[in-house]
């Protein structure tokens, strides 16, 4: 972005990157949004949670422990607890990326309402190499383009969910971890990366079975960088 | 406790790790703290994919998917190339029976 003026161009080329993406993100917003209706919530109550938390899997934690459209007390404080941990990885990202776009006081406010793992991932390794390099517009063309998938879907699912086919049966699970295959191997450029990432899946494999998914993302995430920054900066101070 | 409190608290936590994130980008860092972001997305994107793929109960037509996917990236650097072929190989796998 230069000056004041918002880049819409880099705005579209960063709805247009997320694209591929959709295939993998329609199937789940439209599991989420059947599941949430099972549970007894309205179709607006449904599209409204899409909106507002927009996080896939505490979306999905939640939307099973729905009763009658509510969610009993104690268990309504564990499911909000529950969805800070899943998401608290999120302080990564934010601090990830904020180091390379610059933000004012309102893009940050808007920015952080639609950042995904997603989102991130796409814009960390796509946005240097859009023509006006990682840009505010970029961001916000990438996260807005999940954005509008998800929602789209989530109304679709919480309308017509009964006859939709089952996404398990299309086998579209797999395309999340290819889309995340796809952008980690550009990033493994060194043996201390290859070290990292084998260590980090590896160690996510192994806490996943016992701790939950996003909780494991945030420390695995923590581990797996203190052990890259520790082995590089006492290569460079080795060096020195 | 009613859908619409339970979805606005669940925003409210989502929302602050969100902006927290964002908002220390003015932070400045020593070299250990700037060497530790740059390998966050590495450890990220590999704690994302790894219990995606070994810890589905399709795990080995998801491996099969994922080294086909993974050895097209490597060779073209094309994430449509990647996902497309890894998806087809997936595929592959699940109709031979793997």
């Amino acid at each position: 972005m230069t000056g004041q003026r918002f880049d819409w161009g880099a705005f579209g080329r960063g709805f247009r990157v997320m694209v591929p993406l959709w295939a993998g993100v329609v199937p789940f917003a439209v599991a989420y949004a059947v599941t949430a209706r099972a549970g007894g919530l309205s179709v607006w109550e449904t599209c409204l949670m899409s909106v507002t938390v927009f996080a896939g899997a505490s979306q999905f934690a939640a939307a099973g422990q729905f009763v009658g459209g509510g969610v009993p007390g104690v268990a309504a404080v564990a499911l909000v607890g529950t969805t800070f941990v899943l998401n608290a990885r999120h302080v990564l990202y934010g601090l990830s990326l904020s180091r390379q776009v610059p933000l004012s006081r309102w893009q940050r406010a808007v920015a952080a309402q639609f950042l995904t793992d997603e989102a991130y991932g796409m814009v960390l390794v796509a946005g240097p190499r859009d023509p006006g390099g990682l840009s505010v517009g970029f961001l916000l063309g990438a996260e807005l383009s999940l954005f509008a998938a998800w929602n789209a879907a989530t109304l679709l699912g919480a309308l017509a969910g009964a006859v939709l086919p089952d996404p398990d049966a299309l086998g579209v699970g797999v395309i999340f971890p290819l889309a995340f295959l796809g952008l980690l191997v550009p990033l493994l450029v060194g043996r201390v990366a290859v070290l990292v990432a084998v260590v980090s899946g590896l160690g996510a494999w192994a806490l996943g079975r016992v701790l939950p998914g996003g909780l494991v993302v945030l420390l695995v995430g923590v581990g797996g960088a203190l052990l890259g920054a520790l082995i590089s900066t006492r290569r460079a101070e080795g060096r020195a | 406790m009613s859908g619409w409190l339970v979805i606005g608290l669940m925003w409210a936590v989502t929302y602050a790790a969100r902006l927290l994130g964002l908002s220390l980008g003015g932070l400045n860092l020593p070299p250990f703290w700037l060497a530790f972001l740059r390998f966050v997305p590495v450890s990220v994107f590999a704690a994302l994919i790894v219990p995606d793929v070994l810890g589905s109960p399709e795990w080995a037509q998801r491996l099969v998917g994922a080294a086909v996917g993974g050895a097209l990236l490597w060779r073209t650097r094309n994430l449509a190339a990647g996902i497309v072929g890894g998806f087809a190989a997936y595929w592959a796998a699940r109709m031979l029976g793997v």
